[in-house]
């Protein structure tokens, strides 16, 4: 009797829970997924992405794949739809390691495969941290990005650089089609460093040309890197810039405004609008935006404008502002002090918002992206204090503040409700009147910068501190 | 001689008749030993009756032994009383259970509520008197079927009414308040809980239709006292007592204040906000003590004096009402006076005028919650070295680094209140030609004058952060002069015994003016309260004024046909032009009909007598508008705003909204299906109803096209979407009494289910509360929307897996201890579209409980009220538990927050800079379950009757809203809201506990 007791609830309970189970779709069984990983062994790095690359597949349909490396904390479950079934799929999943790991470890990546009849299979594949992951380094000494070659002056192009390659340098390729330059230089036993040095001739005709390198290193994934350089081949220059830094500072630290764009240029008539911030404030006048070389005019010993690295500065004697006509053809430049007579914007800054109009002070404070803190809401403008910009004493037309960047940043000085603001557009222009013009986007190291809006100017300064 | 025989028969004749006739006298009293005048005692079988009179005397020949009296009053049981051998035959009557010959106020009408065809909820004043609130309708809460009741706290607040949902997205959802016939808009701060009399409240459109553009979202009609013939009774209502305010959450002291804000910084990266945090043990300050009265007083006082003659009656009564802020300034204070007086010249003619004159001031802080958020280590008052002796009153507190400005400093500070004079007068006149034909016109004017006094005095706490530069001073004047006038004739008429019919026909004119005149300035000379005058101000004088005007001529009809007492119909018609509505659409017609078969009159139900006492099946069918436009709906306006043309700042000009002439009435259609019922002598009864609302032409602002020319932010309004609702309302009462022991109790149900069928375009979707609500066609208007918080990672673990198909990473700037956002379209992405339902703020349903038990002299009441099934935001969340801000947080955060593994999976790690968004992401995180059941009222009385010299003499004691079971964690659960924003919680004032005494005698 008690068996048969036994035996009914066994069979009760068997069909109750059976019952309970969840009801799912029911497929048939089918044969094990397979799983064929691209490498069995993977190089990766602390602080670096991996990626894991494997071709999944199933007779009747995938359901999941699960990604286990416990060591760094890493189970990702991916399910896939199963309307209509999944029988292929391509994984790429990408996964940073731990800056705090170390080069010498290794770690096994588990995969299992699960098929929607629930058979699974798994697959290890090994995991290096001893990965080298970046290109070859290279370090342009001429030309410079941008550079202008003036050809009324010379028509050859020097171009020398360096490579640099902890794994070793397997090659290093030079290629400009317009020039039909194709130099492939294979280096034997694979040297960490590289300098390539040659002169070309350029055609007598104004042109812009691309210069391409590219280069590849010895690691047992190789490396390649490729950098681009354009440089303007021409009989007049198309911009000239304002220097008041001394003779072989980085000309590209800052984010936007050193050296100046010119104000006006009819011909090669180039004019400055400029704010000399001290007495006896030393200027140059540049052909390219990033480096003193090739065309820097200064004076040369008879106080002449010349077009010459070596050349001395021009000193504009009393603090002010300066009117500054400059032509590189004829050499010959003006410089003319002058007030100022636009509208000064001193009172707004250092705002005070409050919800009784009356006891309300505007202010003026950035929108935009790269910049911490700041985002395109003008809310956002006014509550986040520390970017409002603050009157500089000294000089009425002149707004200035700190910002830390966070990598390429755009922006729109503003004040509530865009009223009033300054678009910051190309070439360092922080303009009311934007025109067509669209916020310049401008690459910046991270880091704290010292920030000055001229509204007289109509230009930006942002600049490392 | 022949002539003498005649005289003589006659004579003899006459005697003989009258010999045998007994007079019969007594008194008739209710059950609580008072005496009813005005009772009918007839004698059964014959046409002789007689009336009591003002001390419940009567006296009235009867034929002989054998004849029965039948006494009746309304309200009371009728009594049958065999005379036999008496001559004096006193009575008591009972009130009536059922009471189905009550009267009911239907809308320029009364009826029996027996011959009610259509949905109509009725509450006595005296059940809404058991309640010592500002508001009547806070009182109502529970009590009417179909009505959902959310409580406002504080002083003056008013409560958010609907009657059986909403029915309108833009526009107000406030019923109409027509007090003694007259409309008197969307609130009844006015009236005082001792001045009504009874309150009708109609819910289908059937029944409000009559009240056409002004009743889509139901009407309340209230009946306040007047007299009643009998001899001088005099009524004086005494209630106190004591608002609690508990501080609703346990705030941080300044060491556990330091602790939180020093591991929020150090978790993200940052040195310790306040190092040694040891230091400030023992250095909290008491903000909330320093600001905040434990308990606030609220009096109510009322002496009447009533009665009157057949040709005259009289109800005067004062009533005095107010509640203290929780602040040691401001409150509300009410004085009103009723004046009623009803005369009958003769069975034709009669006249009444009641006068209602009011006074009304308020104003109180509103900061309370700053008390709660300032941190607790910042001193009230700046230290002595801090000050010069050279600062103001109000400069010598201390700022607080929170950027709360100090509480303290702002209650010193307030000067904002408000006074209100009014005059209500309504009088009417009637007249009878002949029987069955009544004219009757009736007027009201009503006169107000309000002044509004500010006063914001300068004052530098902090000279970058807390300062008024300058004083200035604001007064404001409105007043208003609102007149209207209503004619009916109503002809009622029974033919071949059976068949009942009547037909009112009247039209109505209402006119409401106002006008406003304000001047301000700054500088006054000082902050003295005797120079708190705008002519004392130096600077920047400013004035301004505006007036305006609003206008609605109605007609208006009602045809009311019976059968036998068994069949009823009932059709109304109104035909209303608003001076709101342009040209193409001035007027609307709003119809209505009603049907009801009273079963229980049925000759097959005679068997059923016993248990079925009645039973009834009603339906009705109405359209009521809702004309409470906003200006702008037929307004062209001219806005302003700067614009940046060639290098200048430009202030323009530019159409903002444009007048549509097309603009027409939202307009509600609804059914109402509906069964009444009575059993076991009226002892159990009740009703079950259903209805369906239909609203149409809904009042949307939209923008204008872009090629239409006009700018972005132009907008006008349209009528275009539409909503549906339904829900029913249920009501179960029952009454007995044993002995010395009654008992009784009311339970009420409704529910309310409400869906957009329509919006102006496939697909679209109207955004709420900063994008916080969504309404789409086919769901209910405003429910929360935003991400799914699946509470938070616990480990790298799950933070590594918290990844798209290729490994990138949902949440970057996440941390163990965040909250884990769900990707729900399974795009690899967190954004908008991950967005979903979060919860509604509609309940599913509500429910009342009123239960009164009384044993001889003693009497108990208790009200109970329950919201079941929505959801609430609890927006405090982020001030209470974000390390972001500096201000002080809820005591033991820095334990309460995640620290660790399976430490917490609600409360987000303490982090200074918020980067995963834990608390900027309208989530899951904020909404709570909002259901709640209170015990709204608990009251115990004991009544002494005819000592002390007194009629009556009872006195009370009762607690307001003293219980509250809810799982929200916010300040209350009762919180309101317009239709797109409804049921967001923050620091609002509470609804508070309330225990008070009261005293009532009549003599």
């Amino acid at each position: 009797m008690k068996k048969i007791t036994f035996l009914f609830f066994l069979t009760f309970f068997t069909i109750l829970y059976t019952g309970c189970q969840d009801n799912g779709p029911d497929y048939p069984s089918s044969d094990n997924p397979t799983v064929v990983a691209a490498t069995t062994e993977i190089y990766g790095a602390p602080n670096k992405k991996f990626e894991i690359k494997a071709a999944l597949a199933d007779d009747l349909g995938l359901k999941t794949v699960r990604i286990q490396i416990p060591e760094l904390s890493l189970d990702k479950v991916i399910t896939f739809e199963t309307d209509p079934l999944l029988t292929t799929y391509n994984l790429s999943y990408f996964f940073e390691i731990p800056a705090d790991r170390g080069t010498s470890e290794a770690f096994k990546i588990k995969l299992t495969v699960t098929d929607v009849s629930n058979n699974s299979v798994d697959q290890e594949i090994k995991l290096r941290l001893d990965g080298e992951f970046d290109a070859p380094a290279v370090t342009m000494i001429t030309p410079k990005e941008g550079a202008v070659i003036l050809l009324s002056t010379s028509n050859q192009m020097p171009v020398n650089f360096t490579v640099n390659d902890n794994s070793g340098i397997d090659f290093v390729e030079l290629k400009c089609d317009a020039l039909g330059i194709n130099e492939l230089v294979q280096l034997q036993g694979a040297p960490q460093s590289y300098t390539f040095n040659k002169t070309f001739t350029l055609p007598v005709t104004a042109a812009n040309y691309v210069l391409t390198i590219n280069t590849r290193d010895k690691f047992a994934i190789p490396n390649s890197g490729t950098l681009k350089i354009n440089v303007v081949a021409t009989n007049e220059y198309p911009a000239l810039y304002l220097c008041d830094q001394p003779k072989g500072t980085n000309l590209t630290t800052d984010a936007v405004g050193v050296p100046m764009y010119f104000h006006e240029k009819v011909g090669q008539d180039f004019t400055f609008k400029y704010y000399a911030d001290s007495d006896n404030k030393e200027v140059y006048f540049l052909g390219q935006e990033s480096d003193f070389a090739p065309h820097c005019f200064g004076l040369n010993s008879s106080g002449k404008l010349a077009d010459d690295v070596a050349s001395s500065p021009i000193v504009l004697p009393t603090k002010g502002y300066y009117l500054i006509k400059v032509n590189p053809n004829t050499l010959l430049y003006t410089v003319t002090k002058y007030t100022p007579t636009s509208k000064v914007w001193s009172n707004i800054a250092n705002g005070l918002w409050h919800d009784d109009a009356a006891l309300r002070r505007p202010f003026v404070s950035v929108c935009g992206g790269g910049i911490q803190g700041a985002n395109w809401d003008t809310w956002n403008a006014w509550t986040q204090t520390s970017l409002h910009l603050a009157n500089n004493s000294n000089n009425p037309y002149q707004l200035v503040g700190e910002y830390t960047l966070t990598g390429t940043m755009e922006c729109t000085f503003t004040g509530q409700w865009w009223d009033p603001s300054w678009r910051l557009i190309k070439n360092g222009i922080a303009t009311m009147s934007p025109g067509g013009n669209g916020n310049a986007k401008y690459p910046a190291a991270p880091g704290v910068y010292k920030v000055i809006v001229d509204t007289e100017l109509e230009r930006a300064f942002i600049t490392k501190k | 001689m022949k002539f003498k025989h005649i005289w003589l028969f006659i004579a003899v004749l006459c005697s003989a008749t009258t010999f045998g006739q007994i007079t019969v006298k007594g008194t008739v009293k209710d059950n609580k030993a008072l005496p009813i005048p005005g009772v009918n005692v007839s004698v059964k079988g014959t046409t002789t009756s007689a009336s009591t009179d003002l001390d419940g005397k009567y006296a009235i020949i009867v034929p002989n032994k054998e004849a029965q009296l039948e006494f009746s009053f309304i309200g009371f049981t009728n009594k049958i009383v065999k005379v036999g051998d008496k001559t004096l035959v006193d009575v008591m009557l009972e009130e009536s259970n059922q009471a189905l010959d009550e009267v009911v106020v239907v809308g320029y009408a009364t009826v029996k509520k027996k011959d009610v065809t259509s949905s109509i909820a009725s509450v006595k004043g005296k059940e809404l008197q058991t309640m010592t609130v500002g508001n009547a309708t806070e009182s109502l809460q529970g009590k009417v079927a179909g009505v959902q009741i959310t409580g406002a706290g504080g002083p003056g607040a008013q409560p958010r009414v609907l009657i059986r949902g909403i029915s309108t997205v833009n526009l107000s959802t406030d019923p109409l308040y027509v007090v003694d016939g007259i409309p008197m808009g969307t609130s009844i701060n006015f009236l005082s809980n001792n001045e009504i009399e009874s309150m009708d409240v109609l819910k289908d459109a059937s029944a409000s239709a009559i009240y056409g553009s002004r009743a889509s979202n139901g009407v309340i009609l209230i009946t306040t006292k007047k007299g009643k013939v009998g001899k001088p009774k005099f009524n004086v209502d005494l209630s106190n007592g004591l608002q609690i305010m508990n501080n609703p959450y346990n705030m941080a002291d300044a060491e556990s204040y330091a602790n939180i804000l020093n591991k929020a910084y150090t978790n993200s990266g940052y040195s310790e906000y306040l190092p040694n945090a040891e230091q400030y043990r023992g250095k909290t300050t008491d903000w909330w003590g320093a600001g905040i009265n434990k308990t606030s007083q609220v009096s109510n006082a009322s002496i009447g004096v009533s009665g009157g003659s057949d040709k005259n009656t009289y109800a005067i009564s004062l009533n005095y009402y107010n509640s203290d802020s929780f602040y040691n300034i401001g409150g509300w204070e009410r004085v009103t006076a009723r004046i009623a007086n009803d005369f009958k010249f003769s069975d034709k003619i009669s006249m009444g005028i009641t006068l209602n004159p009011r006074y009304e001031t308020w104003g109180s802080p509103g900061n309370w919650a700053d008390f709660d958020k300032i941190d607790p280590i910042t001193p009230i008052y700046k230290p002595a070295d801090q000050l010069n002796g050279t600062e103001n009153e109000y400069s010598i507190y201390a700022r607080s680094p929170s950027y709360v400005w100090n509480p303290v400093a702002s209650v010193a500070r307030y000067d904002d209140y408000t006074d209100l004079y009014n005059l209500n007068t309504n009088a009417y006149f009637q007249y009878e030609p002949i029987k069955g034909l009544v004219f009757r016109t009736q007027g009201s004017i009503e006169i107000g004058d309000k002044t509004q006094s500010i006063f914001r005095p300068d004052f530098e706490i902090d000279a970058a952060h807390e300062k008024a530069e300058i004083n200035s001073v604001e007064r404001k004047n409105t007043t208003n002069h609102d007149w209207t006038w209503q004619t009916t004739a109503t002809y009622s008429k029974t033919f071949a015994q059976k068949h009942n019919a009547s037909l009112m026909v009247g039209a109505t004119m209402e006119e409401y003016n106002g006008n406003d005149v304000w001047g301000y300035g700054e500088g006054v000379p000082n902050n003295s309260d005797l120079m708190r005058e705008v002519n004392a101000a130096t600077k920047n004088r400013n004035s301004g004024g505006n007036s305006w005007s609003s206008s609605l001529q109605s007609y208006i009809s009602r045809l009311s046909y019976n059968y036998d007492g068994k069949y009823y119909l009932t059709g109304t018609f109104r035909r209303d032009g608003s001076s709101k509505f342009m040209a193409n659409n001035k007027w609307a017609n709003f119809p209505s009909a009603s049907a009801s078969w009273r079963i229980s009159n049925e000759g097959f139900m005679e068997n059923t007598k016993a248990v079925v006492n009645d039973l009834r099946l009603r339906a009705g069918w109405g359209k009521v508008g809702n004309q409470s436009l906003p200006g702008s709906v037929y307004q062209s306006n001219i806005g302003q705003g700067y614009y940046v043309i060639g290098n200048e700042v430009v202030d323009t000009s530019y159409p903002s909204s444009m007048a549509n002439k097309d603009i027409k009435w939202e307009t509600v259609e609804d059914i109402n299906f509906g069964i009444d019922f009575g059993l076991w002598k009226n002892k159990l009864s009740g009703s079950i109803e259903y209805y369906e609302k239909t609203t149409e032409d809904m009042l949307f602002k939209k923008q204008f096209p872009t090629y239409s020319g006009f700018p972005g932010y132009a907008t006008i309004w349209t009528n275009v979407g539409s909503m549906k609702s339904n829900g029913i309302d249920v009501l179960l009462s029952y009454k007995d009494k044993k002995g010395d022991f009654s008992y009784g109790a009311d339970f009420t149900f409704t529910t309310s289910n409400v869906k957009m069928v329509s919006l102006s375009a496939d697909g679209e979707k109207l955004y709420g509360s900063s994008n916080r609500t969504l309404t789409i066609e086919g769901d209910e208007p405003g429910y929360y929307y935003g991400y799914i918080a699946d509470g938070l990672f616990q480990n790298q673990t799950e933070l590594n897996s918290h990844t798209d198909e290729h490994g990138n990473k949902l949440q970057p700037y996440a941390q163990a201890g965040d909250v884990r956002f769900k990707d729900l379209n399974n795009d690899g992405k967190i954004d908008d579209k991950d967005r979903t339902k979060l919860g509604s703020p509609w309940a599913d349903f509500t429910m009342g409980l009123n239960l009164s038990v009384a044993y001889k002299n003693f009497d108990l009441i208790a009200n109970f009220y329950a919201s079941i099934g929505n959801e609430l935001i609890n927006q405090n969340i982020s001030d209470l538990y974000n390390g972001a801000s500096l201000t002080n947080k809820v005591a033991g955060l820095d334990q309460m927050a995640w620290n660790g593994e399976g430490t917490s999976n609600y409360v987000p790690r303490l982090s200074k800079n918020d980067n995963n968004e834990n608390f900027t992401k309208f989530s899951s995180l904020y909404v709570e379950d909002g259901s709640f059941l209170r015990m709204k009222n608990i009251q115990i009385g004991y009544t002494f009757l005819n000592q002390f010299g007194l009629d009556k003499l009872r006195i009370s004691i009762s607690g307001q809203n003293l219980w509250t079971l809810t799982n929200y964690t916010g300040v209350d659960p009762e919180v309101g809201g317009g239709v797109l924003g409804s049921g967001f919680g923050g620091w609002n004032y509470p609804v508070q506990p309330t225990v008070l005494m009261g005293i009532n005698v009549g003599f």
